[in-house]
């Protein structure tokens, strides 16, 4: 089979399947809380929040189930102030039956050629010994190991408790301008 | 003490500039700091821009010893997560030292905060030093959550060479 995936940008996104797959793969299928109705109107807006490719094989080679969208690389535009232009590489996945043929890789390159950024960046759990030596093997530096980064995240009520203590906040009243 | 937030522009790309590179001395990073005052202009005020910022400034009679007014920033973009959606992306938070512990950071984060909030995003998101206690401290009194402490997120990059390699497999 190596060599018969084609790599494009999929124009009708509809594969909130992967999703499931990939955050089981991780233990979390429940923190998936976004439908194929959201994935439509935040990637094929007019400002798109992310940038997908899919992988597909021929009818010949489709998947027990009948897909022939068998991988997906998702990502987004980032900054960083230090070194520019940056991509961030937010789900990369090929259905497990595909695996073994280099379409991870494929996917994966296809995704760093994207327009003149300077860095890629993504996050991996730790106890996913084969991605991080997948990613490690393709030259991804682990900047929590070497530099001590962590990621950090609010959200639900703490998100909102931030937001309302701007409000409180004893600042002037030209501060929202 | 008297300060307000806005919405960047061009012209504030200049005190942009000296505050990242004091934040870069804060982090022991300064040699990684590659972009300059004309980058920050042009990837963030032209059609596309790839990130937003927001400034703090004080009243003329509270300027900073060198004469700033300009005396905190926040950096940010939109992000996205494939299990929440829409996130935001706090990639700078940065106050002058001589103006800390006045509610400045809070404040400027509390605006990124309602910022993502109404473009509907669910979750904020950014990274810290782990040697940064005080920042780390301040954050987890405000309720947010270690992504790579408490669920074992590694935060990997490629970049130089192996981003060229990378893109020709």
């Amino acid at each position: 089979m190596t060599g018969h995936a084609y790599i494009h940008t999929q124009t009708l996104l509809n594969k909130v399947v992967f999703f499931q797959e990939l955050a089981a793969f991780e233990n979390m299928a429940d923190q998936m809380k976004i439908s194929h109705k959201e994935l439509e109107s935040d990637g094929f807006c007019q400002n798109p929040f992310f940038g997908c490719l899919v992988a597909e094989v021929p009818e010949e080679h489709q998947s027990k189930e009948g897909f022939t969208v068998v991988g997906y690389a998702l990502y987004f535009h980032t900054y960083s102030t230090w070194k520019g232009r940056s991509l961030y590489l937010e789900d990369l996945y090929v259905m497990e039956e595909f695996r073994g043929n280099n379409v991870l890789t494929v996917l994966f390159a296809q995704v760093a050629k994207k327009k003149q950024c300077v860095r890629l960046q993504l996050s991996v759990l730790n106890w996913n010994t084969s991605t991080r030596d997948f990613y490690a093997a393709k030259g991804a530096q682990d900047l929590t190991e070497r530099e001590g980064w962590h990621l950090i995240r609010f959200d639900g009520e703490n998100l909102d408790n931030l937001n309302l203590s701007l409000k409180k906040s004893w600042f002037s009243a030209n501060s929202l301008k | 003490m008297d300060f307000s937030i806005r919405a960047a522009n061009q012209d504030d790309c200049r005190d942009i500039a000296r505050m990242l590179m004091e934040l870069s001395e804060y982090e022991n990073m300064t040699d990684q700091v590659k972009i300059s005052q004309k980058d920050l202009e042009q990837d963030g005020f032209s059609t596309k821009p790839f990130f937003h910022g927001i400034v703090a400034e004080v009243p003329e009679q509270h300027k900073a010893k060198e004469g700033h007014t300009k005396i905190g920033y926040a950096l940010y973009f939109y992000s996205y997560s494939s299990w929440v959606g829409r996130v935001i992306y706090m990639e700078n938070l940065y106050v002058m030292p001589e103006f800390r512990g006045k509610g400045i950071g809070k404040a400027l984060m509390s605006k990124v905060a309602q910022l993502g909030l109404a473009a509907d995003c669910t979750q904020l998101h950014f990274t810290v030093l782990d040697g940064n206690k005080s920042s780390l401290n301040f954050y987890f009194s405000q309720g947010c959550l270690n992504l790579t402490g408490k669920m074992s997120y590694q935060f990997m990059c490629c970049e130089g060479k192996a981003l060229e390699r990378l893109a020709q497999p």
